[in-house]
């Protein structure tokens, strides 16, 4: 049970992206697929800044000491930057898909009428 | 300027890209050429590369963005974004660069009827796109390959969404298919990035295999980022968005998409598989590689089966693409060298066997507008330096001997019965054979029924070649077939030979 607390984060990120995965397959509703994929990545996101983060740690800046020489940091007390950094590129890329999802949702929408999936596919097919 | 050419592949397009769309407001006709001239830098500097690479002792050529590699800025090499070119993506890029030119030449024309007025949109994301898949294949970091693989996934929904009417929704279920496969993909590289703490290629190629053979998370990993790749293949049982989605593009996106977007993801999957991973690697766990060839082999036979079945001449080069797929899939999976071999080696034939099929299909839309089987009758008389055209691609495709279709099959077969997978030897055998009855139904409706001129008024049959623009790059991709299929032993011993790892024998 103690584990389980310890890595409640994690536990978070397997719900979340499950979630996410059965909205995206199992829903009808072009919106509600959109949605799930939106929180399938923020499952993703969230899963990578968990693996950076540390306990008390603070956040990666080097500090400037006199001749404008760095202190080097000590690793254990600052969190992981690279993870962040990469999730930032993540949020951008999981936004711009988003964005498109929904643009081509309201072009189906726009000659459908329906944002429901089989209605559309009977709309398709006739 | 020699030491940036890794560099200048990927920027001519990307800035193409940028400039394109750019230079749009101020004159939209501006576009294209700026793109062809960002299109043919990043041609030259692939081809150059390419026989710097052949004649040179050296294995592989690094660029390290920013300067990052330096002893003093990074001392561990893992911060930095690292390029590389070795044999087995010099080949892929000059592939993708060089089709990715042709197919832009080909395109003017039949843009300028189906989207009239959307050109310099068009040309800019074109030109995004080939930047993106040049990136998937030019990168020696795993989360730079996902941004890439982004960056070209996001242009070719939008280019397929030109198409109009049910393209829409063919272009939705594609992104929702293509984003779960990306996100699927990330997460493996999380799981390598916590057991590594690196992001590069290289230095993953010497952790991996040496230290963490038999760590859960980096097999868990490589599972994922496996089904990854696989769903932006479409590879058999995540097939479902391809037919629909090239079909209803338009015959310039289908014609770009087509032939690069699938192979691309394929040499991912070959570059996890054979360098961050290493054979030995997928040969541990036997019971998956099982699967995975049994499932090539269902993709083989669904491709031809439901290819047989369709009217629609684009709708069956779609299916064709499944079971081609499922041909490289397999073969890469074999993990033996003749079928590594045939896999990478049908990487480029396949490329340039669908190109042709989509550029033949996009000169005969434009000419006739539709691409019904049965309304095709007589095309030879019509068009005849296209219907042969068209028939050499079929032969390749089948595998007829002087063709690169042939050799990729030799291989492949040849891996197969190697390592005794009899069920895929069976289903090449078949495939073969259902496009060999496609191709008799082809001739039969294009050279036996000879149209009767005297029904449209006419005393002979009119002859209306596609325009040059489209007839030349189509002409020059069929030829390259046969050539690629005369020079396969160059080919072969000098790049893919090369490219391939240290295989254990069994």
């Amino acid at each position: 049970m103690e584990e389980f607390i310890d890595k409640f984060n994690y536990v978070l990120v397997v719900i979340l992206m499950m979630t996410g995965l059965w909205s995206m397959l199992a829903q009808n509703n072009l919106i509600k697929k959109c949605i799930g994929m939106a929180i399938f990545q923020t499952g993703i996101i969230l899963f990578f800044i968990s693996i950076g983060a540390k306990n008390n740690a603070l956040i990666p800046i080097l500090t400037e000491t006199a001749n404008h020489t760095y202190n080097d940091p000590n690793v254990n007390e600052v969190t992981n930057p690279l993870t962040q950094i990469l999730m930032l590129t993540a949020i951008v890329v999981g936004v711009a898909t988003l964005g498109v999802g929904l643009a081509l949702a309201q072009k189906v929408h726009q000659q459908n009428d329906s944002f429901d999936e089989d209605e559309i596919l009977n709309n398709q097919t006739k | 300027m020699i030491e940036h050419l890794p560099i200048l592949i990927i920027l001519g397009p990307l800035l193409g890209a940028v400039f394109a769309s750019l230079t749009s407001w101020y004159r939209p006709k501006l576009s294209f050429p700026v793109v062809i001239f960002g299109l043919a830098i990043s041609s030259l500097s692939a081809i150059l590369i390419v026989f710097k690479l052949a004649f040179s002792e050296l294995d592989v050529i690094h660029y390290q963005l920013g300067g990052w590699g330096t002893p003093e800025k990074d001392e561990y090499g893992i911060v930095g974004i690292q390029i590389s070119v070795d044999y087995l993506n010099g080949l892929i890029l000059a592939t993708v660069s060089t089709i990715g030119l042709l197919t832009a030449v080909f395109s003017t024309r039949s843009v300028e009827r189906e989207l009239t007025g959307q050109q310099r949109y068009f040309f800019s994301l074109f030109s995004l796109l080939v930047s993106g898949l040049l990136g998937i294949s030019i990168t020696g970091d795993i989360f730079n390959l996902y941004v890439f693989m982004e960056i070209a996934a996001l242009s070719s929904y939008a280019l397929i969404a030109y198409g109009k009417g049910r393209s829409y929704m063919a272009s939705f279920n594609y992104l929702m298919m293509g984003t779960m496969g990306a996100c699927l993909y990330l997460l493996g590289v999380g799981f390598v990035f916590v057991k590594t703490g690196t992001l590069n290629i290289e230095n993953l190629s010497q952790i991996i295999p040496q230290t963490l053979q038999n760590s859960q998370a980096v097999f868990v990993g490589f599972v994922l980022i496996m089904i990854g790749a696989w769903a932006k293949m479409a590879f058999f049982p995540l097939h479902g968005w391809l037919p629909n989605a090239y079909s209803y593009a338009p015959t310039a996106s289908g014609a770009l998409l087509a032939p690069l977007a699938t192979k691309v993801s394929v040499y991912a999957m070959l570059r996890i598989m054979i360098t961050v991973y290493s054979i030995d690697y997928v040969l541990k766990s036997p019971s998956i590689q099982s699967t995975v060839l049994l499932l090539s082999t269902i993709s083989i036979l669904v491709g031809s089966f439901f290819s047989i079945t369709q009217s629609n001449l684009r709708k069956i080069a779609c299916y064709f693409i499944i079971s081609e797929i499922g041909y490289m899939v397999g073969g890469a999976w074999l993990a033996n060298e003749p079928g590594l071999k045939g896999a990478i080696y049908h990487v480029v034939a396949d490329a340039a066997m669908t190109s042709a099929f989509f550029m033949i299909i996009g000169c005969i839309v434009y000419r006739t507008g539709q691409t019904e089987l049965k309304k095709l009758d007589g095309l030879f008389y019509k068009m005849p330096l296209t219907f042969v055209a068209l028939i050499i691609t079929m032969a390749a495709l089948i595998g007829v001997p002087p063709t690169c279709g042939f050799f990729s099959k030799f291989y492949l077969i040849q891996g197969a019965v190697q390592a005794g997978t009899w069920h895929f030897v069976i289903a090449l055998l078949i495939s073969s054979l259902i496009k060999a009855i496609i191709l008799f139904r082809i001739i039969e409706i294009g050279y036996n029924k000879v149209p009767n001129p005297a029904k449209e008024g006419n005393k002979t049959i009119t002859r209306e070649e596609a325009p040059l623009s489209m007839l030349i790059p189509t002409l020059i991709v069929t030829l390259s077939l046969i050539l690629i299929g005369l020079f396969t032993d160059k080919l072969v011993t000098n790049f893919i030979a090369k490219a391939l790892p240290e295989i254990p024998s069994l």
